[in-house]
């Protein structure tokens, strides 16, 4: 089981674990974590599971595709070099302990 | 195992005047059932119509035989699969994001909503239904679309004749010789506008697409627009028209709602509701199983998104209309790849801009025989009429 911690934009920080192979907004999702809403099922059609990888993980996380780039541009809240579509990085054991924040909104 | 067991005895009728009672005995006895009247296998929880449509590669959308081909004179976007649907999906969806609609349109849908808003009499019995739910989702639509050369009539009626159409079953001829005239009548304005969408670029989906450093064809640019007309008048209509029943056959809602300026909330929960797209098909590409039956290669489910929004696993009471739930993980907007385009649209316009400057400019608005409003449709629902008094 891999850990990740959601900081929401109050501070309040949820940590859950799920399976490798668990893509960051479907371990939010299933465990009704408020803050990510990913309701396209991971299809990258929505822009509603935006997310900013913490810093100290930023290299681990990787780059996001063109199609990624694109759907983030639509994003709600505001875009940062750190925002990612949650639904595309995968957990797998190096991102153990990985820390995300939450946007204001994804609505 | 076995296929899943038929039922001969539900018709359309029923279906059409009231589901919710079928969908509700068949949650608890049957969720998944062979309904012959409708020639598919209907899928009535929650979690079976989500895992169906977040599973393309296994449920496509792809149906060669649809009337959606001759209604449209095209095969679109929602009747496609993978990559070519991605592509068709991302060239328009540019013009239809959360960013674009809040800072680049969302003046302008104040202002239409405004001017509708404000030609409504007060102090006299009104269907808001035909007064403002449909000419005012027309004329947004229009502008969004990057066609507001378009009136709201012929909005209207383009998108009405498309819907029939598609849904055109029963191949009559009258049917798609009605779509044929309109689609007659709408190349002829997109050909029409062609030229000042590409001069000028403004943001609006046909011009979007139409600028693209990379362009989908034209042919594909017309049955993208086609289809966000023919899906995107009645659904936001529907949905503020539901929604309005609801908080108004609901007065201690109401008045929580404007306390806590909840109307997006109100908005989630009339979609869910009772959702403007209550049901849609995919067509299994082998064969496989749900919830305990056999779905042979093949076959079309219908996934019933109207019963799994009140699917009794994920909500208490889930029959009635109650703003204020703990979680609203409805479906109204579907899942995975096809998920409705038009999402965030529905959300801004009807759900932040026009719930509230309805119930702030008639505050006391009532609907003095709910028992008179009329609710009908098996694929889409809502109320067909809504005659308010607007004070």
């Amino acid at each position: 089981m891999i850990k990740v911690t959601y900081v929401a934009q109050d501070g309040t920080a949820t940590t859950i674990e799920a399976e490798e192979g668990t893509s960051v907004m479907q371990a939010a999702v299933s465990n009704d974590l408020d803050g990510i809403v990913g309701e396209c099922g991971g299809s990258m059609m929505c822009a509603t599971c935006h997310c900013y990888v913490d810093e100290a993980w930023a290299e681990r996380t990787g780059e996001r595709s063109s199609d990624e780039e694109e759907m983030l541009e639509g994003a709600a809240d505001e875009v940062t070099e750190r925002s990612r579509l949650s639904c595309q990085i995968r957990l797998q054991p190096g991102l153990d302990g990985l820390v995300v924040h939450l946007p204001e909104e994804q609505l | 195992m076995a296929l899943a067991p038929l039922d001969e005895s539900i018709t359309l009728d029923q279906l059409s005047s009231d589901p919710y009672p079928i969908y509700r005995r068949l949650r608890a006895e049957s969720p998944v059932l062979r309904v012959a009247a409708t020639g598919r296998t209907l899928l009535t929880k929650a979690a079976l119509t989500k895992a169906v449509k977040e599973n393309p590669e296994l449920f496509s959308s792809d149906d060669p035989h649809t009337p959606m081909k001759p209604a449209f004179r095209a095969h679109t976007l929602m009747r496609k699969d993978g990559q070519a649907h991605f592509v068709e999906r991302k060239a328009i969806s540019k013009a239809l994001t959360p960013k674009m609609i809040k800072t680049d349109w969302g003046p302008l849908y104040e202002q239409l909503a405004e001017e509708y808003v404000a030609r409504l009499p007060r102090g006299e019995t009104v269907d808001l239904f035909s007064e403002l739910c449909g000419p005012l989702a027309a004329r947004i639509l229009a502008h969004i679309l990057g066609i507001p050369e378009a009136n709201d009539e012929q909005m209207q009626r383009w998108s009405q004749v498309l819907i029939d159409g598609a849904g055109n079953f029963g191949w009559k001829p009258e049917l798609f010789a009605a779509s044929d005239a309109a689609n007659d009548e709408m190349d002829a304005l997109f050909a029409a506008l062609e030229p000042k969408r590409r001069a000028e670029p403004d943001g609006s989906a046909y011009s979007v697409m139409l600028n693209a450093d990379d362009p989908i064809p034209m042919s594909q640019i017309y049955s993208n627009i086609k289809i966000a007309i023919g899906g995107g008048i009645n659904e936001p209509r529907d949905a503020l028209a539901t929604i309005v029943y609801g908080l108004l056959t609901n007065p201690d809602q109401l008045a929580e709602v404007r306390a806590q300026e909840a109307w997006d909330k109100a908005f989630e929960e009339g979609i869910r509701w009772v959702a403007p797209i209550q049901v849609s098909s995919r067509r299994a590409l082998e064969d496989t199983e749900l919830g305990g039956c056999d779905i042979l290669k093949g076959d079309t489910v219908m996934t019933v998104q109207a019963s799994a929004n009140r699917d009794e696993e994920i909500y208490e009471d889930g029959e009635n209309f109650f703003v204020f739930r703990d979680k609203n993980p409805h479906q109204a907007f579907g899942n995975g790849p096809h998920h409705c385009a038009g999402a965030h649209v529905a959300r801004r316009t009807v759900g932040k801009i026009i719930l509230p400057m309805l119930f702030d400019r008639f505050p006391n608005m009532t609907l003095p025989d709910p028992e008179a409003v009329i609710w009908k449709g098996f694929g889409f629902r809502g109320p067909i009429n809504l005659p308010v008094v607007l004070n």
